[in-house]
């Protein structure tokens, strides 16, 4: 219903502009001296308006209406294809003011085509003596010299505030707009406007010089918006609404043929302005305040609440309104369990207005677990800048039913954060300590001891050193100290051969025995027996043993030299006889 | 007589163990009033392990941990510095001092801006001073045993390489010591201290005539230099000197 109503209202809207009239009303000066005279234009423009009469302008008080002119204008434009004619209609009244004060031009009702216009009304003051002419009304240009004009009255620049006063972070639009009577052939923005204690959204800036016929305070100018923007308060008190700055080259009219004129530059300023700006009340706030201002709504939508483990859904929660949708967040949702909630997809869509728009949050949410869930009802308080108070607005809460799935184990998404750190603390006691109590090994008696036995190396190496010197420099001294390993390796050799009943068995015990005595008496190796045997009785060995050894040497030569000395019976025995011999040898001192 | 002996010491072995099991039995009873939160009791019977004379730096950990739950956070920093004391490569007993010192009013242990001394400090405290004994020791024992291995084969051997080796040894040998002492003498040091009252004013004279040079709270950190009669000459760690009553802070020692 509401559909079709809205449509038959656009066509219907759309037939009146195919058939609108415009009725506009206009004077060339607001002040004006009793010695000149008024120019007073009606305008009607239309598509079809070229046979209406010329309307009789009523009387007007104080004023002498002198007489009037009609002229006509036409103009055509293509719009898809299809082509539109306007007519414009100007009646131009001469009217001489007869005295000195305020006055009101009335309101003028014309009747066209069973339509009733309305224009509005006109203020004049009128002075004593005379002003300077007006530039005309004409939009094209003035036949005048401009320099003989009053620069306020024709080329101004007027800051539009939509408000007066506002909250912290409710949103103005503040609109600069350029009136002019003159022929402009250049604007430029001179130096930046810095919007202090504003956050600032730039809604329009003019890309080339474009001028709309419009009348302000009763006066025809020519009309240009300069520069629109959307203000979001930061801080409160009194705040500047800075001035815009202009710097426009007006062109003059050529005096003569030969002339072709110049153009004079201007600077311009706009007034500017003060907004009071409140913060936002202290008292009421609530919990869930976002810093969000202005008029919001919210909702939300869930794609589905019956559902198998495994699957995913999504939860969307929308604010839309009108306020600082780029300076608040949205609710986080809050956690349920078994229900595992994918980073949601945050999205703000401004619309050109810059003040109003939407805000979206959305989650993709996986069932994990069997079971009936509950989404919570999520609130979102803002400040209310109609009714200027607080409040919440809440979501509705929705049931989830989730099934038995085909999946009973549900992999973990793309979506893996990094473990957050959620609080701090000591760490735990220790369970475990054998509490041995501290002992500095520093202070120990027996640390120090391990010091003094490792450092006693040096003195036992040195004295091993000596030793070893000592070896190294007596060759009889060595010979002594070796001859026991040199009888003993002579007498492995002995043993094996006598086993084996081996002829070189007495070979090996001789010379064995003899080279070890020749060691042991410090006699040159190779000595005869007889050397030995002599050497051995000057050191007093006992006569016995002396004999043994002579009688051990001859039995050695009977048995290597001479032919049938050699007998394997007698081998076991003289093996016996020589052990014994170095036996007894070994318990004399040499 | 020497049955006697071998009685004696039977019997000295005896006591020991059941020592021993008595400290372990209240050490087990103290964690279990932690586990139950009765930080109180735990406390108590910590602290009766501690009065047997038994010096370890997780019995004054756990004290510490003990401390900070009925939040007490000087005597806590207090007793996380005697751990450290003791075993300056504590690492539970280090996070726990940090995690304290949040607590306290006074900022403290300002971050080492200088990179080389900060690494130094680190390296210095992961070493607990046996450790430096030991290999010391080590170091020594090897220095012995190349000087021997010189003077042994000192006729018939290149020797380039064993003076080599030594040269090394002995550098290292020389740093350690040095170390060592740097350790030993930390160890010894009495003059740290914990400030336990809730706030303690500075003067800059032993009376409180004299003006006022700054106010430290619980929990911090201090240095005495000087005491005379029941006021102490402190420094703080950002450099600040001053006079404060001494029963208001306690030494950090064993």
């Amino acid at each position: 219903m509401k559909k079709i109503f809205f449509i038959s209202l656009i066509i219907v809207s759309q037939l009146l502009l195919a058939q609108t009239i415009e009725v506009d009303s206009y004077v060339d000066k607001n002040k004006i001296g009793i010695s000149d005279l008024l120019k007073f234009t009606l305008e009607i423009s239309g598509e079809d308006v070229g046979n209406i009469s010329t309307p009789g302008l009523p009387e007007i008080k104080n004023f002498e209406n002198l007489g009037s002119s009609t002229s006509s204008s036409s103009s055509y434009s293509f719009v898809n294809g299809k082509m539109n004619s306007k007519v414009t209609k100007s009646y131009k009244y001469t009217l001489r003011p007869l005295n000195t004060g305020n006055y009101l031009i009335p309101p003028i009702t014309i009747k066209l085509k069973q339509q009733t216009f309305t224009t509005d009304p006109v203020h004049i003051t009128v002075i004593k003596g005379s002003t300077h002419p007006a530039p005309p009304t004409s939009p094209n240009f003035s036949r005048q010299s401009n320099a003989s004009v009053d620069l306020s009255d024709n080329l101004f620049m007027i800051t539009d505030i939509s408000k007066t006063s506002a909250y912290e972070g409710e949103p103005l639009i503040v609109e600069y707009k350029l009136y002019s009577r003159y022929d402009i052939a250049n604007l430029a923005f001179a130096g930046d406007t810095n919007f202090e204690g504003f956050w600032k959204e730039d809604i329009f800036l003019p890309e080339s010089i474009s001028f709309k016929r419009e009348t302000y305070k009763g006066v025809m100018y020519n009309k240009m918006l300069m520069r629109s923007v959307a203000l979001f308060p930061t801080k409160s008190g009194n705040i500047k609404i800075p001035s815009l700055e202009l710097n426009v080259d007006v062109r003059t009219q050529s005096q003569s043929f030969f002339d072709f004129g110049t153009t004079k530059k201007y600077n311009i300023k706009s007034e500017p302005k003060t907004v009071i700006i409140h913060s936002i009340p202290q008292n009421n706030r609530p919990a869930t305040f976002s810093n969000a201002v202005g008029n919001f709504n919210i909702s939300s939508k869930i794609s589905q609440t019956q559902m198998k483990v495994g699957d995913s859904f999504t939860y969307t929660i929308i604010i839309n309104g009108t306020g600082n949708l780029k300076q608040f967040d949205l609710p986080t949702v809050k956690a349920v369990n078994n229900l595992r909630f994918l980073d949601p997809e945050i999205s703000t869509s401004i619309n050109n207005n810059k003040i109003s728009g939407k805000k979206t949050i959305k989650y993709l949410i996986i069932a994990q677990e069997k079971g009936n869930y509950t989404l919570p009802s999520e609130s979102f308080s803002y400040f209310d800048t109609s009714s200027n108070t607080y409040k919440t607005l809440k979501t509705k809460p929705y049931n989830l039913n989730v099934g038995e799935g085909d999946l009973t184990y549900v992999a973990s998404s793309g979506a893996q954060s990094i473990v957050n750190k959620e609080g701090s603390d000591i760490g735990f006691i220790i369970t475990d300590s054998l509490l041995v109590s501290k002992k500095v090994y520093f202070n120990t008696f027996r640390y120090w001891f391990i010091w003094v036995i490792v450092l006693l190396f040096i003195p036992i190496s040195v004295l091993y050193s000596k030793e070893r010197s000592k070896l190294a420099g007596n060759i009889d001294y060595t010979r002594q100290k070796k001859a026991n390993r040199i009888l003993k390796k002579y007498m492995k050799e002995a043993s094996k051969f006598a086993s084996n009943d081996d002829q070189r068995f007495y070979a090996a015990a001789q010379l064995g025995l003899s080279s070890y005595l020749a060691d042991k008496l410090k006699e040159p190796r190779g000595s005869s027996s007889d050397d030995i045997l002599t050497e051995l009785a000057s050191k007093k060995f006992p006569v016995e043993l002396i004999e043994q050894i002579k009688k051990l040497f001859e039995t050695c030569d009977q048995a290597r030299f001479m032919p049938g000395g050699f007998s394997q019976e007698k081998i076991e025995l003289d093996f016996q006889h020589v052990k014994e011999t170095i036996n007894d040898i070994m318990k004399c001192k040499f | 007589m020497k049955k006697i002996m071998l009685l004696t010491l039977f019997w000295t072995i005896c006591i020991s163990i059941f020592a021993v099991s008595q400290t372990g039995l209240t050490f087990r009873e103290a964690i279990e009033s932690y586990n139950n939160k009765d930080y109180h009791n735990a406390l108590t019977k910590f602290s009766m392990i501690e009065n047997e004379g038994i010096i370890n730096a997780d019995l004054y950990y756990n004290i510490g941990n003990c401390y900070f739950r009925i939040n007490e956070v000087g005597r806590a920093i207090l007793y996380f510095k005697k751990a450290l004391k003791v075993r300056s490569d504590h690492k539970a007993a280090r996070r726990n001092l940090e995690y304290a010192f949040t607590f306290t009013k006074d900022k403290q242990e300002s971050e080492n801006e200088n990179v080389i001394r900060s690494f130094w400090l680190k390296a210095f405290d992961s070493i607990s001073i046996n450790l430096l004994a030991i290999i010391t020791l080590l170091i020594f024992i090897i220095i012995i045993m190349l000087i021997c291995l010189m003077i042994i084969h000192y006729r018939n051997r290149e020797k380039t390489v064993p003076i080599f080796l030594t040269t090394i040894f002995i550098f290292l040998f020389t740093a350690f010591l040095i170390i060592s002492i740097l350790k030993w003498q930390e160890f010894h040091k009495t003059d740290e201290a914990v400030l336990l009252s809730t706030s303690a004013i500075g003067y800059s004279g032993p009376s409180e005539d004299f003006t006022r040079v700054f106010t430290i709270h619980e929990g911090m950190v201090l240095t005495i230099e000087r005491i005379e009669g029941d006021w102490s000459l402190i420094k703080l760690e950002n450099g600040l000197g001053g006079w404060i009553i001494s029963d208001t802070y306690i030494k950090i020692e064993l």
